[in-house]
């Protein structure tokens, strides 16, 4: 047995608890849910058996409206929400990495929205969003000088803006954060380059910052995108789903099947599909945006 | 030496164990503000007079309490007693989760029971009971009297002389004309697509004579969705979009808090909140009569059952006997506001004693409880219904027909993917 062979067996076993650990956790179950998508399964033990019901499920599936409502709602938030929630933690990480008077105390501040319980974050939007007289009504009301109010969760247009401003407001602190490492990395001597060669504040930033920060560009495209796909504690606290179904995601749907009506099987088949479509997306974002440094 | 010595403590091991098991009950309730008072005292009231004759009892609240009661199921770890929601007492018996209680109660104490109770907690292919609850819920309309005197309505007295749903409609017209009024009728939308939109509403289409299912042949196709049914709901949907009723962002406490709302259509659990922010203009009429089949009365509520793991009956028949007895049944009325279950309860009982404006509780629950389908597919049921209800009324604008048809055939798809749920209809 070669030195090699021998460091590399203790390289596994090393790794052998770890990975017990990870299939335990993550494959067994990823691995009954495919299963259970092609029974009939309830979350409750009945007197029935469970039996096996082939592709039945993903045949109703794929008829079902309000899937296809909810596919089409995830995807318009994260559409919706993740160029605004990256331009406003770009905007802030500029702000703070720029030489402003206490800026250490900003930066803690800013940090402060990610650190609340997303349950207190709704607690405090929804009694922004009141009507008639919720603090946003106050100002519509200042501004356009009239008693109308605007049902901000509860009209079918503007239920999914509401959802996305919170949602943003929530977590933009995440992406500020790195994109401040990202900026701090971009090296002065660029910048001092192009003032020098007479480049505009904006100039500057299209070609040394927007280039400089590609890699964490890639890196927060594809985890905003999963987060954003991922939506559900907000619409299961603040909004239901409702109204009309326009802020029904998939997860909240997944919910509703498997827990509420305990069907089982029928939420696994959804949660396959969702699995596949979500791998599909981040691939393709991760394809078609090559890292700087990749061949 | 060695060996005795192990066995000795084997023995006292096993001897503890064993004395902590006989005798102990443990109950979950609801974490629930309003019971709360009844549940902190119901222990210590039980092992004063029972704990000379070797049973104890114990009362957790439990937060999430349906998540943790489908976990414990599934896992084994229910306790001795468990609080249930009374529409679930079917799925749950089905399910084989709970044993019935017909031998475990005192006969006595259900003759004079309300009759919506008793079946709340009667499964039906059996007749066993599974399921009995100190109280009985009901959804009466919440007036303010300044703003009906302003707006001209008559306020009805009792059950005999309701609102008719033209007088209803009308009186919605006149308040919402009133000085102050924003929306003449607050239904709760703010409590969401849940078990309210079902407990709440259903009242309304069985007063005219319809149902959430056919509750001989449960099927829901052409009994949800009956012309009847779609002709009720749409009245409702036609009032929402007339802007007579608060929606759901308004918040809660339009009426009794904003005082922009001057009817309130909840369940007597607001009667607290109702009575200290309106004082005596709070007055309460009855629910509204809406067709053939006259006034009909939300039911049900909480109350007690038994795993079917548990195996000291004896205790839990000590425990069922006191908890249902006269003096707990008027103590929890007193304490929550609900009316009490038992007629023999009442005299005990501080609020419900004399005569006066809560008799309408009582009242209703004992001529008009509708019990809500007693069937495993009871959350199917809801969950179709409350959607549908809550699609139709969110923004006006979605069709009756098409949410009613869509609901009947998820709860008939339930249905036959459960086989019909022997043995309830065969298939």
């Amino acid at each position: 047995m070669t030195i090699n062979s021998h460091s590399r067996r203790q390289e596994l076993a090393m790794l052998v608890p770890a990975m017990l650990f990870l299939v335990a956790i993550i494959f067994v179950p990823f691995a009954l849910s495919i299963w259970f998508s092609f029974t009939d399964q309830r979350l409750v033990p009945r007197p029935i058996p469970t039996s096996f019901v082939g592709i039945t499920n993903y045949e109703r599936l794929f008829a079902d409206r309000l899937f296809w409502q909810a596919i089409g709602n995830t995807l318009l938030f994260a559409v919706l929400v993740v160029p605004f929630q990256l331009a406003i933690s770009l905007a802030a990480a500029m702000a703070l990495n720029a030489a402003i008077p206490f800026r250490s105390f900003f930066r803690s501040v800013s940090i402060l929205p990610l650190l609340l319980p997303m349950t207190v974050v709704v607690a405090i939007w929804s009694m922004l969003y009141r009507i008639p007289t919720g603090p946003l009504n106050l100002v519509y009301q200042w501004f356009t000088g009239s008693e109308n109010y605007v049902d901000f969760i509860g009209g079918s247009s503007t239920a999914m803006i509401s959802l996305v401003v919170l949602s943003a407001w929530a977590s933009f602190p995440y992406q500020m954060l790195i994109y401040l490492a990202g900026l701090q990395d971009i090296s002065p001597e660029l910048y001092e380059a192009a003032k020098l060669d007479g480049a505009e504040s904006w100039q500057r930033f299209r070609s040394v910052t927007w280039p400089g920060l590609r890699n964490v560009n890639i890196f927060l495209l594809i985890l905003t995108t999963i987060q954003a796909l991922k939506l559900f504690t907000q619409v299961n606290v603040m909004t239901k789903g409702g109204p009309n179904g326009a802020t029904t995601t998939i997860i909240y749907y997944l919910f509703q099947q498997g827990y509420t009506t305990q069907k089982v099987g029928y939420a696994s088949a959804i949660a396959v599909v969702f699995f596949v479509a979500v791998s599909a997306i981040a691939l393709m974002q991760r394809i078609l945006l090559k890292n700087e440094g990749d061949s | 030496m060695k060996h005795a010595l192990f066995a000795g403590a084997a023995l006292a091991a096993f001897a503890v164990c064993s004395q902590a098991m006989a005798g102990q009950l443990t109950a979950w309730v609801i974490d629930a503000a309003a019971e709360k008072p009844y549940f902190d005292q119901l222990a210590g009231a039980f092992n004063a007079q029972f704990e000379a004759s070797g049973v104890t009892l114990e009362v957790l609240p439990v937060p999430s309490y349906n998540d943790a009661i489908q976990a414990a199921s599934v896992s084994g770890g229910l306790p001795d007693i468990i609080l249930l929601d009374g529409p679930n007492m079917a799925a749950a018996a089905w399910a084989g989760t709970i044993q019935p209680i017909t031998s475990l109660i005192d006969p006595a104490l259900l003759k004079d029971m309300m009759p919506g109770v008793l079946a709340q907690g009667t499964y039906g292919p059996t007749g066993e009971l599974y399921f009995v609850s100190a109280y009985d819920s009901t959804v009466i309309l919440w007036g303010n009297r300044k703003q009906l005197e302003a707006a001209g309505v008559r306020i009805p007295t009792s059950v005999e002389d309701a609102w008719t749903r033209e007088e209803f409609r009308d009186a919605l017209e006149q308040l919402a004309q009133v000085d102050g009024v924003k929306w003449p009728l607050d239904m709760k939308l703010n409590y969401g697509a849940g078990e309210w939109m079902t407990y709440g509403f259903a009242p309304f289409v069985q007063s005219n004579g319809g149902d959430l299912i056919d509750r001989t042949t449960w099927v829901a196709e052409g009994t949800l969705n009956s012309p009847g049914n779609i002709d009720v709901v749409t009245e409702l949907q036609d009032w929402y979009k007339r802007g007579w009723i608060v929606p759901a962002s308004a918040g809660d406490n339009q009426f009794y808090g904003e005082k922009t709302a001057a009817l309130s259509w909840v369940g007597n659990w607001m009667w607290p909140p109702h009575s200290e922010g309106l004082g005596d203009d709070l007055v309460m009429i009855p629910a509204p009569n809406f067709g053939p089949d006259g006034v009909k009365s939300a039911n049900g509520g909480w109350g007690w059952a038994v795993p079917t793991a548990t195996t000291n009956r004896e205790d839990v028949k000590v425990f069922l006997d006191f908890v249902m007895s006269d003096e707990q049944v008027a103590l929890y009325a007193d304490i929550t506001g609900f009316a009490p279950s038992r007629a023999a309860a009442i005299p005990l009982s501080e609020k419900f004693k004399e005569s006066g404006p809560q008799d309408l509780f009582a009242e209703q629950g004992n001529c008009c409880a509708v019990v809500r389908p007693v069937h495993p597919a009871y959350p199917a049921i809801t969950l179709a219904w409350s959607r549908a209800l809550q699609n139709i009324l969110s923004d006006g604008s979605a069709d009756v027909k098409t949410e009613l048809d869509a609901a009947a055939q998820a709860i008939d798809q339930d249905i036959a993917d459960n086989q019909g749920y022997p043995p309830f209809s065969a298939q």
